[in-house]
């Protein structure tokens, strides 16, 4: 979960110029907008019921809507309660997670705020009706907090799906080098994508393991599936290579398509010491072939 | 002290050296000098060098593997190191340490199996 330390929200508050005769013209305002918080919540979830998308996350739960306006309600007071320190912004870190929550996307929220304005707006204008240099002050210093309310929130949605790229890249990670064993004594690795240094360590560790708990004499690593081969990525293979060689082990590389082959030699990279061949299934052949066992076909 | 920690087996005509999980120079010292000794007394056609114990090995420790397996050549005997970690594999390459041209096995018995193999 995101946190917002004191200091950075104090960052934030200065930057809109957010100082303490604002603080002054929200406290001053709390006796008029108190008056006017029910209506102005029921005006908001009124248009928010309008809209089926909204309406069915209004109703997804027994009792969400009554609790929402409840949140709602103390929302709308606290802006104008007087205290902008630690305790407010924790309190809107987690108005934030809650909208994550309930699915509520960034573009309904800011669509809602904008509602929000126009429904505060007035009550702030008429209530300085005979003093419009004051008025237009207070609107601004409401502007302010309502703008750093929404900064907090599209932080917290912002860190959530961060949260959720930083799990699946994991998971790419996880997913994208399995090591099989294809035979007695024959591994295979299909490699999909780039090797990076990070994953050539994933891939290096999960192949001589399971080299060595299969007694496999015979890995094949498949790459087929790698898109193109660069000098780093070659690096890396020839690294894997001589580490499955101390084990005692033999790879052979398969699936070298034409082009593999040309940037290759163009590169000038040395594989001739390593049994490369066109496709796995002519790799599987030296594999048997290694190991002494032929494959017939029955009855023949 | 540490005379006991190194053993050498002769299997028929294979020395077959194991050692302890973590060993200091000196023992590698030592390693070296009773390989070559117990080979020259037992006539014995190759080494099998089993280093499944060890967890981590140190450049000293590969280079004194490699240039045994050399002197080892050089009295007309033929080396396999077995039973090599994968970590052990992974940190090697990675600090590029070469075992030159040493035959390695996954373990004992394959290794048997090759000397076996290359004596007929």
């Amino acid at each position: 979960m995101i946190t917002i330390s004191v200091k950075e929200w104090e960052r934030r508050k200065h930057f809109v110029q957010f100082e303490e005769e604002d603080i002054t013209r929200l406290k001053e305002l709390l006796p008029v907008v108190e008056k006017q918080v029910d209506k102005v919540v029921e005006q908001l979830y009124e248009n928010f019921e309008a809209i089926p998308e909204l309406s069915r996350i209004l109703h997804a739960e027994e009792g969400r809507l009554e609790k929402l306006k409840r949140m709602q309600r103390a929302y709308f007071l606290q802006l104008f309660e007087g205290d902008y320190g630690s305790d407010y912004l924790n309190n809107r870190l987690k108005v934030g997670m809650a909208h994550h929550r309930i699915n509520l996307g960034v573009d309904w929220y800011l669509g809602a705020y904008s509602m929000y304005i126009r429904l505060v707006m007035p009550i702030i204008l008429d209530h300085y009706k005979k003093d419009p240099a004051k008025g237009q002050a207070a609107f601004a210093s409401a502007i302010k907090i309502i703008h750093l309310d929404q900064d907090v929130a599209i932080s917290t949605y912002l860190s959530a799906r961060e949260e959720v790229i930083a799990e699946q890249s994991e998971e790419i990670l996880e997913l994208s080098t399995p090591v099989v064993q294809l035979w007695d004594g024959i591994v295979a690795a299909p490699i999909i994508g780039t090797l990076d240094s990070q994953r050539t360590q994933l891939f290096m560790e999960r192949l001589l393991q399971t080299i060595v708990d299969t007694k496999s004499p015979v890995a094949l690593v498949d790459i087929t599936g790698v898109p193109a081969i660069d000098t780093a990525t070659a690096q890396h293979l020839i690294d894997t290579i001589n580490a499955v060689k101390l084990l005692g082990s033999t790879v052979v590389i398969t699936g070298v398509s034409p082009s593999i082959a040309q940037t290759l030699v163009h590169l000038g990279i040395d594989l001739s010491d390593i049994l490369t061949r066109s496709s796995l299934a002519e790799g599987l052949k030296v594999a048997l072939k290694q190991l002494n066992l032929v494959m017939t076909t029955k009855g023949a | 002290m540490y005379e006991g920690s190194i053993s050498v087996i002769k299997i028929r005509n294979v020395l077959l050296v194991t050692v302890p999980p973590d060993p200091d120079d000196e023992l590698i010292n030592q390693l070296q000098e009773r390989v070559l000794q117990i080979l020259d007394q037992s006539k014995a056609k190759g080494v099998i060098m089993d280093i499944s114990t060890v967890d981590i090995l140190d450049s000293f420790f590969a280079h004194t593997l490699v240039e045994t397996a050399k002197m080892i050549a050089l009295m007309g005997g033929r080396t396999i190191i077995s039973g090599m970690n994968p970590s052990v594999a992974v940190t090697a390459t990675q600090l590029g340490l070469t075992f030159g041209d040493i035959d390695t096995e996954l373990d004992v018995d394959s290794a048997l199996d090759r000397m076996e193999a290359s004596e007929d």
